[in-house]
């Protein structure tokens, strides 16, 4: 018996108004994420209780590492009367039993509806005398009614643009950097590039060493990792910003532009060897940098094993699902290895998404703001030979016998999405990696007794 | 190894010390050194009370009550969460209830569904997209029925579910009923669960009358939700000692389970936080009386498999359950000697749930564990001191917002013999209706916490390291980055099942591995601090 | 660009006010846009000739993200911009959370850009600040300042001391500011006396007395300002006075609202509790 046995085959009935099995999650959870990624800061969910637990505990089985984040716990008098009086309790109490250094309060699709207004109790907060010397609230309008989780991310860094950056009408030699949202092994792996090709930079978000903290028999409360409230200040004097990821990261590309002068690209996430060009062209654009071989060496190595597996991936047909700034490149990179990408599904929707996944694979069933309910069917309908998203796909995988990549946010149920980098040329190589372990394996297990190959 | 762990009072004056001095009275009123008197009567301890804005508190919402916990593990209720995209998400296949679905096949809990409201129907209302889709959902499956969540946002619209439920009920000829748990409603999950309680009750218990199955020794079974496969064991133990299981509220169950349960002679509470409405509801209109019981550990499944089979008053019966039970206890015994010469001595604290922490105290005495400290996460006073204290349990008006049914006596189903039946064995000594709570059962001078928040979580790690230390997901990495083995008691860690007598040894098992795991000596090479015990760790396999 | 919010009691004239104010600096010159924040969309009527074809919300529920600024800000009265922002039904959804959607969306399109080359944007809010998305005109960054039309009745006048209630807590926060009272006259007894004290008391002024007219009247059944309907009336230059004190208004504070009793008392004082 199949697991998802009421999926039906055959013609494909469009729904209007039932979400079956979603391929996206709301926006506070993105701007919790985006929070964690300062260094010192409490992210704090002004709404119902339920919101914080729920988003604390999908972070933490998805790094099973610790994520702390409060919440305004509002009751129905709350709801009535505006949330301000539980926000300025919180805010005290949070001070002095916390102790951050920022609070980073994102709202929810209750505190948006009743129409709290952040500026107004921040104001409030400050004049009552609840913020300590030195202490920074922030905050970030995250209605989960709009978009995704996506585009709570992309709120939160738009708030901490706002209300971090420090004008400068004298600019530096360095980049501001706003990197999508990836994992922290993957903003390691994006600081070094800039590194190595000698770009000096702030980036934020940077969860590098707060979602993979090490185990010192201490809990800290506030992690080793994250961006420093004085570093993001400076991005004010940038020379120029590089923000990777259009969906998550535009607007804080517009804040920057728009309120502190600092321009520069917008370009996808370096997820696979032509977004990583883009990614290197930009820098060599900005600064005139000659490209460490170093790097010109990982290219290559890259390109190396593309060339070496070309036979065991071309034409090779993939379904996909996950948020788009992943899938844009994604798709690309899967093109790039002479896969078929025959289904593409994002639960996030806006016209730029599906003009650049049309753009790239024109060929695809594309749905903007579909679910997996939709991309099972099509599954059923044109079968894979390889299935890619989060661990909510091992279902379809396993109804329909498809190998399956984890890939995406959340994984659930294994690891190493923490660790080990899929941005980059060298990320490049773990993807290709990964599909070509899953795609050999299928073959090893299926390959006739008297066919079977020691070689491949 | 701690030499001395500060008393209990002292643990608490730490605990509170750091916080604002109105949250530190409230917080010293959910914070008792636990004292036995006469008639085990225990210290007042304030629960099912506000959590202060801005604690890190280990609690969720209504709906999570609601929607996750109790409708959660309903395989053939299509339960669809009428909001934005989040609560639905989030509430999709996390909660480890098991189900077997049997001939039928019918399974909808690997779904989600949800009618996903965007800003235009926050703006201009949600009822119609509400049910497009219901109607969606039908035409789709053919569900014997189909449900409604509400979630903050359609509270403060104005949608009516309940409006939307019975227009479509009409229309599509198959039951359709709403909750209004919008997740502001309560103080924790625990409004959600009397929610679910009462609409459950309404909607569907009673709405088939037919007694299908064995005649005799009919039995419902209230608040186990089927975590890892604990159902299971019930119903197999069940199976064995000659009692039909008519329902179970909910876990493995079924839509015509409920609507089935008033034909039971017995009901018996494991959750007596989140399921205590029902039984008490079904016994005013039904006259089905209720017992407590507790399939956590061996000696409890044991004495509640036993009380059972008393009340039927049937020798056979009684004289089968006992049989298994020695049977099941010796082969336990022998596990657990094994386990237990491993733990003896250690200590735990628990802080989950609304009975768990209660429950699963039995266990660790099993092990010879010792319980420094237990708390509920969503608990009301009686689950810590009694229903003894019922009377005395004031209501604010985070309790008032929650319908209270009014059930009156079926006249046609009402039957007199249970409730007779109930009066002479009261007369004999056999308790109804009751449960004793925690704290009788708590040792003198053990803390306990309701609502504990994530301060006071690493503090008491501080304070008192206990050698294991049971939680949810929220806290489980804050406590082993502390190097102390926290076993998580929603969802077992992806093991179980804990229930009845295998799941006893399952458990020892796990307790085991965990508290004497080589892993949390390994935290600091050679050449790190505080490296004299760390250094070169025996490893030990743990036992097989 | 200075950007005005115009409060008050349901029903007191707000829009008619508004509107006809708007056309009067128009016709000095200024460049205006008003913003109607009620969900009936009847803000701009006058000024347009007729109830605009499509709110912004509406807008936004069939175009969904291609909206563009063209297909909701539309040219009235002598080159003066305007918008509906809609909302829902009497009964269903949340109007509130309405007003807090079309105004970031009109600032997403750049309705406030200075391509725009505003002088003046006016937001016309319904009624009382019974809501938090009723007070997304004057959140920080929105309106700087505001003016209670309201009259000699006593709910109009317990509703302006109520609306000053809701400014001060933004006023602390924002930077918005009352800028005065305007009487929109119902000919009760000694009504300019009236709602100058309660001006003086509420800290503020009473910037302009408009008189009861027939004229507003017939001009609204034409779907015209007065000012355009009869530029000669004398209720024109009523509203041409209104709209200068407002060009030229220095007095912007953050009231003082009073105590329900002191309002009573008040109203005893001047003899309409007899």
């Amino acid at each position: 018996m199949t697991l998802l046995r009421h999926t039906p085959a055959g013609e494909i009935k469009e729904r209007e108004a039932l979400v079956i099995n979603p391929a996206k999650t709301c926006q506070p959870i993105g701007a919790m994420y985006a929070s964690l990624g300062i260094h010192g800061a409490l992210p704090h969910s002004h709404g119902s209780q339920g919101c914080c637990s729920y988003h604390r505990s999908t972070l933490t089985r998805h790094y099973k590492d610790p994520v702390m984040a409060s919440t305004s716990s509002f009751t129905e008098g709350s709801a009535v009367f505006g949330g301000q009086a539980n926000l300025l309790t919180a805010i005290q109490t949070i001070f002095s039993v916390y102790d951050p250094k920022v609070i980073a309060i994102h709202t929810t699709c209750l505190s948006e509806t009743i129409g709290d207004d952040m500026v107004q109790i921040r104001k409030k907060a400050f004049d009552d005398g609840k913020v300590p010397d030195g202490k920074l609230i922030i905050y970030g309008n995250t209605p989960s009614y709009v978009g995704t989780h996506v585009t709570g991310y992309a709120n939160m860094v738009k708030g901490i643009v706002r209300d971090l950056v420090k004008a400068s009408e004298t600019k530096g030699e360095h980049l501001a950097v706003i990197p999508g949202w990836v994992e922290p092994c993957d903003m390691r792996e994006i600081k070094r590039y800039l590194n190595v090709l000698g770009v000096p930079f702030v980036m934020f978000p940077d969860t590098d060493g707060v979602f993979d903290a090490p185990m010192t028999g201490k809990h800290v409360f506030y992690p080793k990792g994250g961006a420093k409230v004085e570093d993001i200040a400076t991005a004010g004097a940038a020379k120029a910003s590089l923000c990777l990821g259009r969906v998550a990261t535009a607007l804080g590309s517009e804040e920057l532009s728009k309120t502190f002068g600092v321009e520069g690209d917008v370009v996808d996430l370096p997820i696979g060897l032509a977004a990583t060009d883009r990614m290197i062209e930009s820098l060599i654009k900005t600064y005139g940098l000659t490209v460490a071989e170093s790097i010109n060496d990982e290219r290559g190595k890259l390109v190396d094993l593309l060339s070496d597996m070309e036979q065991y991936l071309w034409g090779k047909k993939v379904a996909i699902f996950g948020d788009p700034d992943q899938l844009i490149p994604l798709t690309e990179f899967l093109k790039t290895m002479g896969m078929d990408v025959r289904h593409i599904v994002t639960g996030t929707e806006g016209n730029y998404i599906r003009d650049r996944l049309t753009e790239i694979n024109p060929t695809a069933n594309l749905k903007i703001g579909g679910d997996m309910f939709l991309l099972h069917q099509w599954m059923k309908n044109e079968p894979v030979d390889l299935l890619i998203g989060n661990t909510y796909g091992k279902y379809m995988a396993r109804d329909e016998d498809v190998p399956f990549l984890r890939f995406g946010f959340p994984i659930l149920d294994r690891q190493g999405h923490q660790h080990f980098p899929t941005v980059g040329y060298m990320g490049g190589i773990r993807l290709v990696e990964q599909i070509l372990n899953l795609l050999m394996d299928r073959i090893d297990r299926d390959v006739e007794e008297h066919k079977m190959e020691l070689q491949m | 190894m701690i030499e001395q762990r500060p008393d209990a009072a002292t643990a608490k004056q730490e605990l509170v010390g750091k916080y604002p001095s109105k949250l530190a009275k409230k917080r010293g009123q959910q914070m008792v050194a636990n004292k036995i008197e006469d008639g085990g009567v225990v210290p007042e301890v304030l629960a099912n009370s506000r959590t202060a804005p801005g604690i890190i508190t280990q609690r969720g919402c209504t709906y999570a009550g609601c929607k996750g916990v109790i409708l959660g593990p309903t395989r053939d209720i299509v339960n669809i969460t009428h909001g934005p995209i989040g609560c639905g998400f989030y509430s999709w296949l996390t909660r480890r209830n098991m189900t077997d679905p049997g001939p039928d096949g019918e399974n909808y809990m690997l779904y989600s569904f949800s009618s996903d409201l965007h800003e235009n129907e926050i703006v201009f209302g949600g009822e119609k997209k509400l049910e497009a889709a219901v109607r969606e959902a039908y035409e789709l499956f053919h569900p014997k029925a189909i449900s409604v969540f509400s979630t903050c946002p359609v509270g403060l619209i104005g949608d009516d579910v309940h409006a939307v439920a019975r227009k479509m009920k009409e229309e599509l000829g198959i039951n359709v009923f709403g909750f209004s748990c919008e997740g502001y409603k309560g103080v924790s999950q625990s409004a959600g669960h009397h929610i679910a309680n009462n609409q459950v009750f309404k909607h569907i218990v009673g709405l088939d009358d037919q007694v299908r199955g064995q005649k005799k020794f009919r039995v419902n079974l209230l608040g186990e939700y089927n975590i890892g496969g604990d159902a299971f064991e019930i119903e197999e133990l069940f199976k064995r000692c000659g009692f039909e299981l008519v329902a179970t509220f909910s876990g493995n169950s079924t839509y015509g389970q409920f609507a089935n349960a008033q034909t039971a002679d017995l009901n018996m509470v494991m959750c007596h936080r989140s399921i205590n409405y029902v039984a008490e509801m079904m016994e005013k209109k039904y006259g089905i009386p209720w017992i407590k019981v507790n399939f956590v550990s061996a000696n409890a499944t044991a004495k509640s498999l036993i009380k059972m089979a008393e009340y039927f008053e049937d020798a056979e019966l009684l004289a089968r359950t006992k049989a298994i039970c020695e049977e099941e206890l010796a082969k336990v015994e022998v596990m657990r000697k094994k386990y237990a010469a491993r733990t003896h001595g250690k200590s735990v604290v628990l802080f989950v749930g609304g009975s768990r922490a209660h429950h699963y105290q039995e266990l660790f005495k099993e092990l010879e564990m010792k319980v420094l400290a237990a708390g509920y996460e969503f608990a009301h006073r009686d689950d810590y001191e009694g229903r003894k204290v019922l009377p005395t349990i004031k209501v604010d008006a985070d309790s008032r917002n929650i319908e209270e049914l009014h059930v009156e006596k079926d006249e046609a189903l009402y039957r007199a013999y249970l409730s007779e039946r109930k009066e002479r064995l009261e007369s004999e000594g056999y308790t109804f209706s009751d449960y004793a709570g925690m704290m009788p059962e708590m040792d003198t001078d053990s803390l306990v916490i309701d609502d504990i928040s994530s301060y006071e979580t690493e503090k008491l790690i501080e304070l008192w390291k206990p050698d294991v230390f049971c939680a949810g997901i929220k806290e489980k990495y804050v406590i082993q980055k502390m190097g102390i083995p926290c076993k998580q008691l929603h969802n077992y860690d992806v093991g179980g099942p804990y229930n009845a007598f295998r799941g006893a040894v399952n458990f020892y098992r796990d307790i085991d591995r965990m508290a004497n795991s080589p892993v949390w000596k390994l935290t600091l090479a050679s050449w790190q601090e505080e490296s004299v015990e760390s250094a070169s760790p025996v490893l030990e396999p743990a036992l097989a | 660009m200075r950007k005005i919010a115009i409060y008050g009691k349901g029903g007191i004239g707000k829009s008619t006010t508004t509107q006809n104010t708007v056309a009067a600096l128009a016709e000095m010159g200024k460049k205006v846009m008003v913003v109607g924040c009620d969900p009936k969309a009847d803000s701009t009527r006058l000024l347009l000739g007729g109830l605009a074809q499509k709110t912004v919300l509406d807008t936004l529920r069939e175009e969904g993200e291609d909206v563009e600024l063209d297909d909701v800000l539309k040219p009235g009265y002598k080159n003066t911009l305007c918008t509906e922002s809609g909302g829902p039904e009497p009964g269903v959804g949340c109007a509130g959370r309405g007003i807090i959607t079309s105004i970031n969306l009109l600032e997403q399109l750049g309705a406030y850009a200075e391509t725009q080359q505003l002088d003046y944007t006016f937001y016309d809010v319904l009624g009382d600040v019974v809501c938090g998305g009723f007070a997304m005109p004057i959140r920080e960054g929105k309106a700087q300042e505001i003016y209670i039309v309201c009259s000699g009745e006593m709910m109009a006048m317990y509703a302006a001391n109520n609306i000053c209630k809701g400014i001060v807590k933004f006023a602390e926060a924002g930077g918005v500011r009352l800028g005065g009272l305007i009487c929109n006259s119902r000919k009760t007894d000694r009504e300019d006396e009236l709602i100058m004290e309660l001006a003086r008391k509420l800290g503020t002024q009473m910037i302009h007395f408009v008189p009861r007219h027939n004229d507003v009247q017939r001009a609204e059944i034409n779907k015209k300002t007065v000012i355009e309907w009869n530029p000669q009336a004398e209720q024109a230059d009523e509203y041409r006075k209104l709209a200068r004190k407002i060009d030229e208004n220095k007095m912007f504070v953050i009231p003082t609202p009073i105590a329900i009793e002191e309002l009573e008392a008040l109203l005893m004082e001047f003899g309409l509790a007899a």
